[in-house]
């Protein structure tokens, strides 16, 4: 508190532009995550050494926050005042930007200019339809985007090659360009549900050279799993879309992956094989499709735990239908294998089916309240 | 009859290893009982212990929960988990036990959601929760036993229409308080809500049905934002006390008046937003205020500007120069305006006068 009276003085005396309230001791969970390149300059940021970008309007010659808006520990806090457009005067060292629940229409080509150190950037919940090309020019720092809740059409082109996570939930993309995500070698995440995205929507190559590990495409219009996702997947989730089969090749290339969410389609048959692409497999969401039988292939997945199976039409249980036979052993018992909603009789069950659960209630094979 | 098959059943299922034959005994009966039950949407996961919800992504103690449709907060989240962002869902209440292990807890990000209803015990846990976003719900009122590490707090539109003195008390900590958008009046504001939060810096009560500006703000507040509110009049004595005031902003309101002496409480002011109001003329003391860079007063109903409103008499006294003063928009003429009322601005860009972009 006392020093930061001092640095109110030390401002007021100086008669410098007035810089934001420091909040210096806020610590900022925001920013753990982020890589500490350049910290050494925290307390500095207060005193900005540079002067800010644009100086041709009058009312940028002032304040090293804009109105309304918190700076501190560079980060720029703009959520929820009603913006039309991203204002300017953002500090030139600002690491994040907060701008969700605002009237932002489009990103400007010198909205971000000079924003060399800008790691995060929160622009969901706006009315964003347009993003000029070179928007992003200067934000080549830039690892996490967050464009939920707009208006955007495609996949902006130009994205920062930094980035690591992309969020562009409820928006109305119907195209993956092939440039989309060229050269995002960093890219980890990509999330893009509730878009009206369709299979052919996806052009060829669109994920070539990217190593994402966890892409969410839900509430979407695909009618197969996309072939063409990158390699390095560990978890994919299609859930709420229209899906009708799996096919053999479905997973040819997602070997590394862990945890799969196909609930909420249509399927109504899994190719025979189909699973033994992933056999590194620890949880399967296929509730709410049309199942006539559990999917083929389970018993020889070694690390399945979770299997969600209810609210299909399955009619009857196997006995080897989740457990392997003979010498072979799971590495890890299941945990959770839900089954109920399904016309299945439970004095039809085998009580040997799940010979190779965790505990007594690892099966769900009738609703019951917990 | 059934029961009876069910034994037989069952029988052989006793002697298979490592079957839990009991436990699937247990759960059939208990099924018998509640036959016509609603049927469970959730399944249940066992001994899979904390782990990271499905469909959600947990990186660096970081738990990303957003956009998932879910209606209620997961269970088992890991228990160093500093960041939950469950924004974007379809959460209707906040239950006792929710956060149950999240003692790490720094940002509980609820934003976007269908909350109506808080459990006063669901905070308990959230010893060190310094960031508490519930923009974009339905509540009625702040929840009450927010934690004391609390630095701030985010409550945009909501259905809040009361501020209580407890729902404050004991939050010494609070820096920052965004309560804009939400039904509230200045009735609905209990006397010395906001006594004894000493840290406050910012505070936002902006698009809600105040009528005047909230008192007993205290003293360390740097930041008041009231804009777009239905505040009339800026009594003498309304801002008094806050001598560290920097911003304020009073814009879209209906003011008529500012009483002489308003500014005089708020010495160290920055800058001062008072357009799209009903002011007559430039509010008294700006003359001799030191500090003040920045004065936007345009769409009001000033029909003249008076020789002194801006600048000192005399001897310029100020301390730092105008940066930005608008008047456009007002039916004050510009051929009226005597030069020298701006004889303390050295930038003559500084000044916005007419109706041009």
């Amino acid at each position: 508190m006392k020093e930061y009276v001092l640095l109110l003085f030390l401002a007021l005396c100086s008669a410098k532009p007035l810089i934001g309230p420091s909040y210096f001791t806020l610590k900022n969970v925001m920013l753990q995550d982020m890589e500490d390149d350049d910290d050494d300059d925290d307390n500095n940021s207060l005193f900005p050494t540079t002067e800010p970008i644009i100086p041709l309007i009058p009312f940028d010659l002032f304040p090293i926050c804009p109105f309304g808006c918190q700076c501190y520990v560079r980060v720029v806090h703009c959520s929820d005042l009603g913006l039309t457009s991203i204002p300017r005067n953002i500090p030139p060292d600002t690491r994040m930007i907060d701008l969700q629940n605002n009237k932002i229409r489009e990103v400007k080509e010198n909205d971000l200019q000079g924003l060399a150190s800008l790691y995060a950037l929160a622009l969901n919940n706006n009315k964003i339809s347009k993003i000029h090309p070179k928007a992003f020019q200067s934000t080549k720092k830039l690892g996490r985007l967050y464009l939920s809740h707009n208006q955007l059409t495609e996949i902006p082109i130009n994205l920062p090659k930094s980035l690591v996570e992309l969020r562009i939930h409820a928006n109305k993309v119907k195209k993956i360009h092939k440039e989309a995500f060229k050269g995002m070698k960093s890219l980890h995440v990509l999330e893009m549900s509730a878009n009206p995205l369709n299979n052919d929507g996806i052009e060829p190559g669109a994920f070539e050279g990217v190593n994402i590990y966890h892409i969410r495409i839900a509430e979407a219009k695909l009618t197969s799993v996309p072939k063409e996702l990158p390699s390095s997947l560990l978890e994919l989730h299609l859930d709420d879309n229209k899906i009708t089969t799996i096919e053999l090749e479905d997973f040819n290339r997602y070997k590394d992956l862990q945890r799969l969410g196909l609930g909420n389609n249509k399927i109504k048959d899994v190719e025979n094989g189909s699973f033994a692409n992933i056999p590194r497999v620890r949880e399967i969401h296929l509730e709410k499709n049309k199942l006539k039988k559990v999917p083929p292939g389970l018993p020889d997945l070694k690390y399945l735990q979770v299997v969600f199976l209810h609210s299909n039409h399955i009619a009857k249980l196997g006995v080897n239908d989740f457990c392997p036979t003979g010498g072979r052993k799971k590495k890890a018992l299941y945990s959770g294998i839900s089954l109920f909603n399904n016309p299945v009789k439970y004095w039809e069950v085998q009580p040997a089916t799940f010979r190779c659960i965790l505990a007594r209630n690892s099966v769900q094979l009738t609703n019951f309240l917990q | 009859m059934r029961l009876a098959l069910l034994f037989v059943l069952l029988l052989p299922a006793c002697l298979a290893k490592p079957f839990h034959q009991k436990g699937l005994f247990d759960f059939m009966l208990e099924d018998e009982g509640s036959a016509d039950m609603p049927p469970t949407e959730d399944p249940i996961l066992t001994g899979f212990g904390p782990v990271c919800p499905f469909r959600c992504q947990c990186h660096l103690r970081v738990v990303q929960c957003s956009d998932l449709g879910l209606d209620k907060v997961p269970k088992d989240l890991p228990p160093d988990t500093t960041l939950l962002d469950l924004q974007n869902n379809k959460i209707t209440e906040i239950k006792e036990g929710d956060f149950k292990n999240l003692k790490n807890l720094h940002a509980l990000i609820l934003v976007n959601n269908k909350i109506s209803k808080i459990s006063p015990a669901a905070f308990v846990p959230l010893k060190k929760l310094e960031r508490l976003y519930l923009s974009k719900n339905n509540l009625k009122e702040l929840p009450e036993n927010m934690p004391k590490s609390l630095q701030e707090i985010r409550a945009h539109e909501n259905e809040i229409s009361k501020l209580r003195k407890t729902v404050f008390s004991g939050l010494n900590q609070v820096i920052v308080l965004e309560l804009g958008t939400n039904p509230l009046k200045s009735s609905g504001i209990e006397n010395g809500a906001f006594q004894g939060m000493k840290r406050l810096s910012y505070i936002r009560i902006a698009d809600t049905n105040i009528t005047s500006i909230p008192k007993g703000l205290p003293p360390s507040l740097t930041e008041l934002h009231l804009d777009g509110n239905k505040i009339n009049k800026i009594d003498a004595d309304s801002l008094s006390g806050l001598t560290n005031l920097a911003k304020l902003g009073l814009s879209f309101n209906s003011i008529s008046s500012v009483e002489n002496g308003s500014l005089n409480n708020v010495p160290h002011l920055r800058e001062l937003h008072l357009n799209n109001n009903e002011l007559p003329r430039v509010p008294g003391g700006l003359g001799e205020h030191k500090y003040i860079q920045v004065v936007y007063l345009h769409n009001n109903k000033i029909a003249s500007i008076g020789i002194n409103d801006f600048c000192p008499l005399g001897y310029n006294t100020k301390k730092a120069t105008y940066s930005g003063v608008s008047l456009f928009s007002n039916p004050v003429q510009y051929w009226e305006i005597q030069p020298s009322a701006f004889r303390c601005i050295h930038e003559r860009s500084a000044v916005q006068i007419g109706n041009y972009k």
